[in-house]
């Protein structure tokens, strides 16, 4: 379909084109009549003259008339676009709802001009005043919103809304768009045949739209997909994250870099902990991630806020080149060890596992450090509540039967996040594993039900013949994990019979009589894991994987006890604080500069623990929650790393696949561009063609 | 004469200089009563001519009886005999000769009124060296036709019928000059006065050989108007024809080189089919005054 920017000038072109004909009929000289004797012989001559005559009068028009249409056409400049599904040349009562796309991706520039800006005109032009067009404007960012509950004929509300929304840091929920927009266009009643039209304004981001789903909107919907987005994606450099761990020497920092662009770019990225700032450089190729890494030593535990800044960077996105994060540092960890095994030297369960869990804590003592975890004895029969919430992980082996209070305090500490590494050796211990599930309330939801062996039934040379490789704690092993395993020979522990409401992926390996071997699976906060063996009959602790796999599974389950530090822009934040909070009362919550503490959610006591709830998470940052002076939590605020990939979908996939048999039609802003630079020079070109053809005609008529 | 009945194109004090000057033809002529022209019969009565050696079957009447006896040769003495002229004027009266009229009911300065003139004038001088003088009006059919005549009377009725010639927008003659040469019985003299613009040219002259295979003695004269010769100045003209054959619209400037190159070719086409057919051809230009033209004519004819 071709538009005009200038459609006047076609009106003058027009009225241009007509007077050579006009200027023809009003100069003509007026025939003077004049009987002749000898009209045969003028009749001859004409004749013969007029057949050039008009010939060179038609060619001269009409090259005259097109130089003169031309330039019409070229200051008219005409634009080539997709036909419309939608246009307001088509009348009738219509109900409109267009789809305005404010995720973070609409910030990315394209010659120096925003995505956004693009798309309020463009949006602008649709949500105009027409007899019988009642519209409504959904602005999907995280959490889409209309700006009324319904189409409405208050336009000029529409697009004040308009002119005031911005690209927010975040993802677009354009599922969630969609269905309040189809909820909008579905039909009142049998008898309402009002034309459907949802206009869809976006960048069309791969990563955002691939899965959208057109399906819940009326089968007679028009779509018209409006691209912001260039033929090609911008270039765009980008921290899709920061990780910080704790490493032997301190912390280190892993920044994660993504390359959206045709070259090798080198990278210095800024990174600022507390007052120090590090540099970190390094090649990142293009279309790949690239982890630049630092070690920080000499850092003290605690919760120290940061920034990763790229460094002389000029991209399409200049807000994914900042990335707040948080740095916790945490102290050495302390674990308690509840086992009815005395302390000695006799090759016990209870004493492999306490070599593996500290295994150079004996040296470093011995040589002055401290950094090192600290293992505890606790007997469970007199049992000390407050030691056993003081460690970081509860590892039972050999408890014997548990009593009721220890049941008890063990599933609430699983509740609130302690985890809970269950070495499964005697029969006793099914019925320990079932009384903490059961104490639990349905929170632990285990993928199998252990049970004590058959009477009579020895559990021994047992091997692990169907294991996760490429899951903790197997994944470390690599390639040696078959030579691994065929050495390990497993006795003791406890059958296993599959539960219907268990999930199969938390058995990470299994016995060659499918009994389970190692079992990891939640329970609210914390995590539990099962590892059904008898240590001291079994050759695990006597061969070199014992200690790694031990460690993988124990860092494992501290994971998922340690509370994230991280959370998206306007996605809804649940943070489980961590035990030594305490109490919501007295903590508060602190924002980054110009953002107010008192609007960043809530911190709410639960059964848990202290949790810290926000409905949609703010501008990107570091938040603090507080007891006092003191930081107890952190949480950064990221932009979506998918809102970093600029790449768009096609105008096939968008009209063909997703629109799902609707009608629907795509535009797109580049091709319009690059089309309107040079269809004007092309009719200036032929217009001056037409000039030289004239002369030319003149002078061979001439002659 | 009677002053009354005199024709408006009779101007006998201009023509009064022309009156002694005979119109007289190059061949022998066929007449009814004596005259100044050579008869075609070779009689006993007339001037002696020449001699002849006797043939069987001859009148005896002309034998040269003194020749015979002095010499004993059958002589015969040959005598041409005198005789008046029986001449016709034929005038074309098509459309076209009204060219060069001063208005729609004036035709002032036109062809026809030239013709008019020239006519009244050959009538008179003719009637007055005692010939016979006929009139042919013609168009696509014998318009009016006056069998040829000496007396006052009527060379006065033909000059009234000259006077009163109206032009026909009709752009034939070949009928009308089938007819008058059946109607015409003896030989004599055929003055065409035309201007030869016609659809059926080929006709005419074919016509006119009719004449001259009869033995007639055929006068072309070419009326020729000097505004028909190159077309008007100006930017555009709307051109009419005059024997109902349209109108163009042009510019002269555009078409006045191809006109002129026609014009010059029908000409020369007329004057050649003339000179072919044996005929004697003129051109008489409108734009020389009728009684210069009658008299190089006259001064033409007289040798």
């Amino acid at each position: 379909m071709v538009t005009f920017l200038h459609p006047w000038a076609l009106w003058i072109g027009v009225a241009a084109a007509t007077m050579p004909v006009l200027i023809h009929w009003w100069t003509r000289p007026r025939p003077v009549r004049f009987p002749l004797s000898t009209l045969r012989f003028v009749r001859e001559a004409v004749r013969q003259q007029r057949t050039w005559r008009r010939l060179r009068d038609f060619v001269l028009l009409a090259l005259r008339t097109l130089a003169v249409l031309l330039i019409a056409l070229a200051v008219a400049r005409p634009q080539w676009r997709e036909p419309l599904q939608v246009s307001d040349l088509q009348g009738g009562d219509t109900i409109r709802v267009v789809l305005l796309d404010v995720s973070q991706s609409m910030a990315a520039r394209a010659g120096a001009v925003e995505h956004i800006q693009r798309a309020r005109t463009i949006a602008a032009n649709y949500l105009r005043y027409r007899p019988g067009l009642a519209a409504n404007l959904v602005l999907a960012g995280a959490r889409p919103y209309g700006v009324f509950d319904g189409p409405s004929t208050n336009f000029e509300a529409l697009r004040d809304e308009l002119a005031r929304c911005r690209a927010l840091p975040e993802r677009s929920d354009v599922n969630r768009a969609v269905d309040m927009a189809a909820r909008w266009l579905a039909p009142a009643s049998d008898n309402d045949r009002r034309r459907r039209e949802l206009i869809v304004i976006s960048d069309f981001q791969r990563s955002n739209w691939s899965k959208v789903d057109f399906s819940p909107l009326p089968g007679d919907t028009n779509i018209q997909f409006e691209s912001t987005a260039p033929a090609e994606p911008p270039p765009n450099v980008a921290i899709l994250g920061v990780q910080g761990r704790a490493s032997r020497a301190g912390a280190q920092l892993d920044v994660e870099i993504g390359n959206e662009t045709s070259a090798t770019r080198k990278i210095a990225v800024d990174v600022t902990v507390g007052d120090a700032t590090h540099r970190l450089t390094g090649a990142c190729p293009p279309g790949r991630r690239t982890t630049l890494t630092e070690e920080i030593r000499s850092c003290p535990s605690g919760w120290w806020p940061g920034e990763a800044r790229l460094a002389g960077v000029d991209d399409a996105l200049p807000n994914d080149n900042v990335c707040p994060f948080v740095l916790h540092v945490r102290p050495r960890p302390t674990y308690i060890l509840m086992t009815r095994q005395p302390r000695g030297r006799r090759a016990t369960s209870s004493l492999f596992l306490e070599c593996a869990l500290a295994p150079a804590a004996g040296k470093e003592r011995r040589q002055g450090g401290d950094a090192s975890p600290r293992v505890i004895r606790v007997d469970p029969v007199a049992l000390d509540s407050s030691v056993v919430a003081s460690g970081d992980l509860i590892v039972l082996d050999h408890p014997g039967k548990l009593g009721d209070e220890a049941v008890k305090l063990l599933a609430a500490l699983l509740r609130r996040g302690r985890p809970l590494l269950y070495v499964a050796a005697d029969p006793i211990d099914a019925t320990n594993l079932k009384r903490l599930r059961e104490a639990s309330g349905g929170s632990l939801q285990m993928p199998v039900e252990f049970t004590p062996p058959p009477a009579g039934h020895a559990r021994r040379d047992l091997v692990l013949t169907s294991v996760q490789r490429e899951s903790p704690p197997f994944e470390i092993f690599g390639d040696h994990l078959t030579s691994t395993l065929d050495q390990l020979r497993f006795a003791g522990g406890l059958g296993s019979r599959r539960l219907e409401t268990g999930v199969d992926a938390d058995v990470l390996g299994r016995y060659n009589d499918g009994s389970a071997a190692i079992v990891l699976t939640s329970s609210d906060a914390g995590a539990l894991a099962v590892l059904n063996a008898d240590l001291a009959a079994s050759t695990l602790p006597k061969t070199a994987a014992f200690v790694p796999l031990l460690t993988e599974l124990v860092e494992q389950l501290l994971d998922r006890h340690r509370a994230t530090t991280r959370a998206l822009s306007g996605e809804p934040l649940v943070a489980q604080l961590p035990a030594e909070a305490g109490p919501a009362h007295g903590l508060w919550t602190v924002g980054p500069s110009g953002v107010d503490g008192g609007r960043c959610g809530q911190l709410v006591d639960e059964a848990a623990g202290s949790v810290w709830r926000w409905a949609a998470a703010g501008q990107p940052g570091v938040y603090c929650v507080q007891r006092g002076d003191a930081t107890v939590f952190a949480m950064a605020v990221n932009i979506p790393e998918e809102e970093s990939q600029l790449d768009a979908l096609t105008p096939d996939v968008l009209t063909g696949r997703m629109a799902a048999g609707r009608m629907a039609a795509y535009r797109g802003v580049a091709d319009e561009d690059r089309r309107r630079d040079d269809s004007w020079k092309w009719f200036v070109l032929a217009c001056v063609g037409c000039v030289m053809g004239e002369m030319g005609a003149l002078i061979v008529f001439r002659t | 004469m009677n002053e009354r009945l005199a024709s408006r194109f009779l101007d006998l004090r201009a023509l009064s200089a022309l009156e002694p000057m005979r119109f007289t033809t190059r061949r022998r002529v066929e007449g009814t009563y004596m005259g100044y022209h050579a008869s075609r019969q070779l009689g006993g009565s007339g001037e002696f001519v020449d001699f002849r050696e006797y043939t069987g079957g001859e009148d005896l009447r002309r034998l040269d009886w003194k020749v015979l006896a002095r010499t004993g040769k059958a002589i015969v003495r040959l005598h041409e005999e005198e005789t008046d002229l029986s001449c016709t004027l034929a005038i074309d009266a098509s459309g076209s000769m009204r060219f060069g009229a001063a208005g729609r009911r004036d035709a002032t300065g036109s062809k026809l009124e030239y013709v008019q003139y020239l006519a009244t004038a050959l009538s008179h001088v003719i009637s007055r060296g005692q010939d016979q003088v006929g009139l042919a009006v013609l168009n696509d059919a014998l318009d009016s036709w006056i069998g040829p005549g000496a007396t006052m009377s009527h060379i006065e009725r033909l000059q009234q019928v000259i006077e009163g010639i109206a032009t026909h927008p009709s752009p034939r003659m070949a009928g009308g000059l089938r007819e008058l040469f059946e109607r015409c019985r003896r030989r004599g003299a055929l003055l065409l006065m035309s201007d030869f613009l016609m659809d059926d040219l080929e006709e005419v002259f074919a016509a006119l050989r009719l004449f001259r295979h009869r033995g007639w003695d055929v006068v072309v004269l070419h009326v020729v108007h000097p505004d028909e010769e190159r077309l008007p100045d100006g930017t555009a003209y709307r051109f009419e024809g005059m024997e109902n054959d349209g109108q163009v619209s042009c510019s002269p400037a555009e078409v006045c080189t191809a006109y002129r190159e026609r014009f010059a070719a029908h000409l020369a086409m007329v004057r050649q089919w003339a000179l072919a057919g044996g005929c004697e051809y003129r051109r008489v230009s409108t734009a020389v005054s009728y009684l210069q033209t009658l008299g190089g004519f006259l001064v033409a004819r007289a040798g």
